[in-house]
């Protein structure tokens, strides 16, 4: 990996955030649904509504708006929630570890389980636990994330009992340290597996594709030749060429996990991000969606330079002509 | 009833001129009762002894993104912010009032002039002093600006507070005004302290989310979209209350998990439960169960189908009535709410009582007989494939077709197909379109872009909150909820000022009366169902009240 390609591949980061700013600047402002009338709730008269769009500078043109939104960006003044009244950064930073804790463990739950999943179907062709293991694949890939959670609180959480029905640490808790730490893993369990299932599903199949087309190649038959053991051959000859792929897939399921969160964060009460950007869009509450959309931007197209960058180092042929 | 005699017995000091309802004026002065039994009484069969301790945890949907309920109305905000704050006067099940903040008031001038006592034992959470200053403050600087409701209906009104000591305020009015002591409570007039909220914005204010009240619990934690943690306020100006030690609230967005969250027992109170699972919850025989039209985010509501009066094909009434006598209420009460609530019997809610007409001649009944001679008399004629276009109907091209479209929120989905089904049995094509709230919003009252609607109206304690709004010619245009109709009749907007400006129980009804009996006259509106809402609890505790203190006097046993 040249460092050439990095530093090109980093500079496109800039334009790229850019668009997707203007984009949903524009998107969320020329949606219908007007913010100072969500705000009213029930009542308000005229006098009210005015006296609100001034407050929030509705009253502007909308380019003046873009502008003065796009300039106090930049000095990292992401503006003030028209609902809570508290300055964006501060609504959304204490929500963001609630998230990240619920992402990253699908994320490392998904590429670990599904790797394992790819190479037992891959090394065990057209027998019974290929079948079984890729039939449960399938049907992960296939379920709803809402459908599955409900299932899963029913069945493993009222059911047997073994896990919390919602939330993300027990209702008045005190606890610190690892008593809470233990907690929230405990709570975190059954919604981790059900953001994580369609990943593993997705990997696994991935994985188990790639690495089938490796053992079958004549570099692998060498390596068997040579009496290498099997293990060896699976994991040094097979794997580390079919992961590439599996690599960029990773990467590009980051959006697919953020998005999903979104619905695993209200099916089980999770308190992230994904219910204060459904609750914000609601209400119109523009300058907290537009942080949303600005922070999961940054962390896709960050997750997917990242990725390329993996890619280059795996495979050194990749590089900009 | 036994509170009211008691009242009766502890009056003291008689008031110079009292005319505003006979029970508000006699309950002027029994502060001593006001605490601990007050606001216990309608928890359905107290199942278990009050309890001093214990903590209860309550499901709640959405996070209140703020706990200040002076500036704002959100239902979100009031369900969790309400047990930290008081109102002047607290309202009881039957929606009377009742001494808080204020222990006694007397009403002069023919309801002009409001003078308010207030208790000289109240601290704020932080230790400081109540006084009249923080009630001419909350009204002036914040309720009147913020709180929507308030500021629409009070603003105009209201011509002065005065504050000649630190225990008395003095509310003037250029008319009498009948419904004040209505907009008093917790929900539509908090009162927040000055000496936390002075010189700051109040839409901003830190003290937001670390609120400073009176009321029966302090805050102790609040983790945005998690839960909110309140402890018991030891210096509680109602003796012995609160019982319980600590309310946590769960947010809990989805309904279906709230009600898993029960029967797990991870918490013990719901505002609400989707009809299909109130059987299973009634069957299971844990649980207690209390229904109640009153609600943090809206009291006394109505579903309430529109006609929009611009329309050509609504201009007469009697294709208005006709479609009224298509629709059986009935079913909407049993399919659609489970029973949760009645049919609604008059355009005012009789959740308030003093309002609500009784008997209307008018009001159409179940009847698609009388509905299919209306509309060929109307001049809407059956074609062959059972439709029906117009033949003779004034304004309407001849030809038309009786089509229109019936505008309503996502989850009030189950109306509209029931709405389309009972018209197409009279020859009428209903289009759905359901619509995201804030949408809905603008296009019924921005753009007034639709033929028919589904609205659910809360009437609020008192006519001048939720009910005028719908029906005055002076109030059509671009403001939520307002007359989505486009009704126009003077006559009735006569009769709202001279309901508002009469004085006395009697006097009183009967101009609601006859307002109810103009509107029921020329149907602007169908009046569907007055909903319910069924509050659900593990038979262990009890003590609950509907308003927004409903823990105020809760307990829960270990049992």
């Amino acid at each position: 990996m040249s460092w050439g390609y990095a530093v090109r591949r980093i500079a496109q980061l800039i334009p790229t955030v850019a668009a997707i700013l203007l984009a949903s600047f524009l998107l969320i402002h020329l949606a219908p649904g007007d913010p100072v009338l969500a705000l009213a709730g029930e009542h308000g008269d005229a006098e009210y509504y005015e006296f609100m769009r001034d407050k929030f500078g509705l009253d502007q043109p909308l380019h003046e708006q873009l502008l003065t939104y796009a300039g106090n960006v930049l000095t990292a003044d992401f503006g003030v929630s028209y609902v809570r009244g508290r300055p964006v950064l501060d609504v959304v930073l204490e929500r963001l570890p609630a998230t990240l804790l619920l992402t990253g463990a699908a994320l490392l739950l998904s590429t670990v389980a599904g790797l394992l999943a790819g190479v037992f179907t891959a090394t065990r062709r057209s027998r019974v636990p290929d079948l079984t293991v890729s039939g449960v694949l399938l049907t992960l890939y296939a379920a709803p994330v809402f459908w599955l959670g409900q299932l899963a609180i029913l069945a493993l959480a009222l059911g047997a009992g073994w896990f919390p029905v919602q939330g993300m640490s027990t209702a008045g808790s005190d606890a610190t340290g690892l008593a809470n730490a233990a907690d929230v893993a405990h709570h975190l369990a059954l919604p981790a597996i059900v953001l994580a299932s369609q990943e593993i599903a997705a990997v696994g199949r991935l994985t188990r594709v790639g690495l089938r087309d490796e053992l079958d190649s004549d570099h692998v038959r060498m390596a068997r030749a040579k009496g290498l053991a099997e293990a060896t051959v699976v994991v040094k000859y097979g794997l580390r060429r079919a992961l590439a792929p599996v690599v960029t897939v990773i990467g590009g399921r980051v959006g697919h996990l953020v998005a999903g969160a979104v619905i695993v964060e209200v099916v089980f009460g999770w308190p992230g991000l994904g219910r204060l950007l459904v609750t914000s869009t609601q209400s119109r509450d523009v300058p907290i969606v537009l942080g949303i959309f600005l922070l999961v931007a940054v962390t896709v197209v960050v997750a997917n330079v990242i990725t390329d960058l993996c890619y280059a180092w795996l495979d050194p042929r990749v590089r900009y002509r | 009833m036994a509170r009211r005699s008691a009242s009766a017995r502890l009056t003291a000091r008689p008031s110079r001129l009292i005319r505003r309802p006979a029970a508000t004026a006699i309950a002027a002065t029994l502060a001593l009762l006001a605490s601990a039994c007050a606001e216990q009484a309608p928890s359905g069969e107290p199942a278990a002894e009050p309890v001093k301790g214990g903590t209860l945890v309550v499901a709640i949907s959405e996070d209140p993104e703020l706990l200040n309920p002076a500036v704002t109305t959100s239902g979100a905000a009031h369900t969790a912010s309400e047990l930290l704050y008081n109102g002047l006067v607290g309202l009881n099940a039957q929606g009377e009032p009742q001494p808080e903040l204020a222990e006694s008031w007397q009403v002069d001038d023919d309801g002009a002039r409001y003078t308010f006592q207030l208790r000289d034992d109240v601290t704020w959470h932080d230790g400081e002093p109540f006084t009249s200053n923080d009630v001419k403050f909350a009204f002036e600087e914040v309720l009147l600006k913020y709180h929507s409701r308030t500021q629409a209906s009070l603003g105009e009104a209201l011509a002065a507070i005065e504050t000649p000591d630190e225990h008395t305020v003095v509310f003037t009015f250029d008319q009498p005004y009948g419904s004040l002591l209505q907009q008093l409570d917790v929900t539509e007039a908090p009162i927040v302290a000055k000496h936390v909220y002075q010189g700051g914005d109040p839409l901003e204010h830190p003290a937001n989310t670390k609120p400073i009240g009176t009321g029966p619990f302090t805050l102790e934690r609040y983790q945005p979209d998690a839960e909110i943690r309140f402890a018991a306020n030891e210096n509680y100006f109602k003796e012995d209350l609160p019982y319980l030690d600590t309310v946590v609230m769960r947010v809990i967005p989805d309904d279906a998990n709230q009600v898993v969250a029960l029967e797990s027992g991870e918490v013990q109170w719901l505002w609400g439960v989707p009809g299909p699972d109130l059987e299973r919850l009634r069957a299971d025989g844990r649980f207690e169960f209390l229904e109640t039209g009153v609600n943090p985010g809206g009291t006394n509501c109505i579903m309430t189908v529109t006609f929009n009066l611009d329309r050509p094909i609504f201009t007469d009434v009697d294709t208005r009535r006709a479609i009224a006598h298509a629709l059986d209420r009935q079913q909407y009460l049993d399919r659609v709410q489970f029973g949760q609530g009645k049919v609604a019997e008059a355009p005012i809610s009789s959740g308030i009582s003093f309002a609500h007409a009784e008997n209307l001649d008018d009001m159409p009944v179940h009847d698609p007989a009388r509905a299919e001679q209306l509309l060929d008399a109307a001049g809407w004629v059956r074609e062959g494939d059972g439709t029906r276009v117009a033949n003779g109907v004034d304004g309407v091209k001849d030809g038309t077709p009786l089509a229109f479209d019936f505008l309503h929120y996502p989850n009030f989905a189950d109306y509209g197909e029931l709405f389309r089904a009972q018209l197409r049995a009279i020859g009428a094509e209903v289009e759905l379109r359901p619509l995201e709230s804030t949408v809905f919003v603008e296009k019924v009252f921005t753009e007034r872009d639709f033929d028919t609607n589904v609205i659910s109206y809360c009437n609020g304690t008192d006519p001048e909150i939720g009910v005028k709004r719908m029906y005055l010619s002076s109030n059509i245009g671009p403001v939520p909820f307002s007359n989505a109709a486009g009704y126009r009749n003077p006559e009735v907007d006569r009769l709202f000022d001279e309901a508002r400006t009469t004085i006395g129980d009697d006097e009183r009804k009967a101009a609601y009366q006859r307002l109810q009996e103009a509107i029921v006259a020329d149907l602007p509106y169908v009046w569907l169902v007055e909903t319910t809402s069924t509050r659900v609890f593990p038979k262990r505790c009890g003590g609950f009240s509907h308003s927004g203190h409903f823990a105020e006097a809760a307990y829960c046993g270990t049992s």
